[in-house]
């Protein structure tokens, strides 16, 4: 049996450069704790992943992504 | 050597718009550039999370050339200024790299990644 090969969903959308500010987009690759979601199962590329990784670290400093959720102080 | 730079900055909400607009005239003063400075104003918004006891806060994009030796005290200014909750100075990125692929470039790639597959 052929494994189903994942395409790249930031390919796909014809996206070349992550953008930071974009939090709706960025939220999509989050998990409910606000954990970045590994590649594995989201099916970013490497590329892209790293690029994303980069931006959703500067849209947390921004306050426009959490943390983490659940740990409302 | 002039580079295009994208700033972020997230006022004190309770800023009045006219003071809002008062600061970033006198940040941007500091750049002295000719060129236009793009700003976009997202306004005020919910933080993802409390900054000290903030809760919101009034969210700026500028957009603008500048030569890299006025950048430290435009950003010692901001530092000083207590209004400002957050900033972020990037370098504007958008343009850097290879230029995007095209869709023929695209189809033919995964063309090779369906033959490689083949092979396994």
């Amino acid at each position: 049996m052929r494994r189903q090969k994942k395409t790249c969903p930031i390919t796909e959308a014809g996206i070349r450069y992550v953008d930071y500010k974009d939090e709706r987009f960025l939220a999509r690759f989050i998990t409910d704790n606000g954990k970045i979601l590994p590649s594995r199962l989201s099916g970013v590329d490497a590329r892209h992943q790293r690029q994303l990784a980069v931006a959703i670290k500067k849209a947390r400093y921004l306050a426009l992504l959490p943390y983490n959720r659940g740990h409302q102080a | 050597m002039s580079r295009e730079y994208e700033a972020v900055y997230i006022f004190d909400a309770g800023l009045e718009d006219a003071a809002i607009n008062d600061k970033l005239a006198k940040h941007h003063g500091l750049l002295g550039t000719q060129q236009e400075i793009t700003l976009d104003h997202w306004g005020r918004r919910q933080l993802a999370y409390k900054i000290g006891t903030k809760e919101t806060g009034y969210y700026v994009i500028a957009r603008f050339h500048a030569e890299a030796k006025v950048l430290p005290e435009y950003e010692r200014s901001l530092k000083l200024d207590d209004s400002v909750i957050r900033y972020l100075i990037t370098v504007r990125e958008h343009d850097l790299g290879a230029p995007p692929m095209t869709e023929e470039q695209l189809a033919a790639r995964r063309k090779t990644d369906d033959d490689d597959d083949d092979e396994e």
